[in-house]
């Protein structure tokens, strides 16, 4: 996983690889959930209403720090929207799917709930300045929160997909 | 109720965390913040920084290579012979940003004002490629300007989107540069809805979805 974000990281910093990268990127991440059932990713469809919902309060939660100090943030250029979506699944199923239901079978909900947070702000140590891992890792940890207090991957994947659209 | 405590500590330890530093998610959009010479209030204070590159001139023609600020808000590549080298053995280019931020009547400035020298011209036959980075908490620039006072007449470049958060126009003088777009029209590419406000009333959005439909959802369960 830290091979294929530090990897995208660096592709994206060619030129016209920046769409490329995310894509790919997105969808390599997403191969880390292959063979893994859904319902042990926390993809299960039971109350899929009510994830949704918790993954418009994530949404909301992620953006609140933004939006209360900033008013006219542009949207995402149309073209990078896509691959922002296929980015931010990947990153959820990688990091909060398959790497926490790896760490939770091998130590519990605290190994997990730590490890993929770590994981998650390593991987992005490349592509995001050093002042801002810290923003990257409390969102890390709330995201795995909320997939270890709910058992489910569908709230973090809405989230992750609307704050990255937002912002 | 402990898995409740934990999610809300979690968005305490969230919500300052990100207050700490300037909005953005940037996965991988724009890594670099952006330091403004005038910083709008949601910026850092970081400033913006100068560059300079020596460039060979070898049997009267300059040699391809580039000259950038340090922190790589603006970036200039020049063609090989895109000097009209007059006998020098290399060519010296300078980039500053400039310490105010005039505001021309008719423009409005998304990117700082640098201020571009050499001592040797251009060959107009062979444009240098001018990109400035600008910064996700502006609009997007339309244009390149270009001017050689930074209090008199700007003029506009044919300018393209280059990379996320970039862009280029091709300059065959040297001067001042800027990017920005019409004051006189909406920000170029943006979707504004409520005089601008997007992000909140986005949020506000969320936050009255998930409220009214949350608690029936929530309700419903129970019921059965």
């Amino acid at each position: 996983m830290l091979a294929v974000e530090w990897t995208r990281a660096v592709a994206m910093r060619q030129p016209g690889l920046a769409i490329p990268g995310l894509v790919l990127g997105g969808a390599a991440l997403a191969l880390a959930a292959w063979r893994i059932p859904p319902a042990k990713l926390g993809l299960g469809t039971t109350r899929f209403g009510l994830r949704v919902l918790g993954g418009l309060a994530l949404g909301a939660v992620l953006l609140l720090p933004a939006a209360v100090r900033s008013s006219a943030v542009p949207l995402l250029p149309a073209g990078l929207a896509v691959a922002a979506v296929a980015v931010s699944i990947g990153e959820e199923v990688a990091f909060r799917g398959a790497l926490y239901a790896a760490l939770e079978d091998a130590g519990g909900a605290p190994l997990a709930i730590i490890g993929s947070t770590v994981m998650w702000t390593l991987a992005h140590a490349l592509s995001h300045p050093l002042p801002f891992l810290g923003a990257v890792a409390a969102a890390g940890l709330l995201l795995a929160l909320w997939r270890w207090a709910c058992n489910d991957l569908i709230g973090p994947i809405v989230g992750h997909v609307i704050a990255d659209l937002a912002l | 109720m402990k898995q409740g405590a934990l999610l809300a500590l979690g968005v305490i330890f969230y919500a300052i965390a990100a207050w700490m530093v300037a909005p953005g998610f940037y996965d991988g959009f724009n890594p670099s913040p952006y330091a403004f010479t005038c910083p709008p209030p949601q910026a850092g204070d970081t400033k913006p920084t100068s560059g300079h590159v020596d460039i060979r001139v070898v049997g009267g023609v300059s040699e391809a290579n580039s000259a950038f600020t340090n922190d790589g808000q603006l970036v200039i590549g020049f063609l090989p012979g895109a000097f009209i080298a007059g006998g020098k053995t290399s060519i010296s280019v300078d980039i500053k940003p400039l310490d105010t931020c005039p505001n021309p009547t008719g423009i409005r400035f998304v990117t700082n004002i640098y201020q571009v020298t050499a001592d040797a011209m251009l060959d107009p036959s062979k444009p240098a490629n001018l990109v400035l980075q600008f910064s996700n908490l502006v609009p997007n620039p339309s244009t390149v300007y270009q001017a050689s006072d930074p209090n008199g007449q700007w003029s506009t470049l044919p300018s393209q989107p280059g990379q996320p958060f970039t862009i280029a126009s091709r300059i065959t003088t040297f001067g001042y540069f800027a990017g920005g777009y019409p004051a006189t029209s909406p920000p170029p590419g943006s979707f504004t809805i409520g005089g601008g406000q997007i992000l909140p009333i986005v949020v506000a959005m969320l936050i009255v979805v998930v409220v009214l439909v949350g608690l029936p959802l929530a309700v419903i369960p129970r019921r059965r």
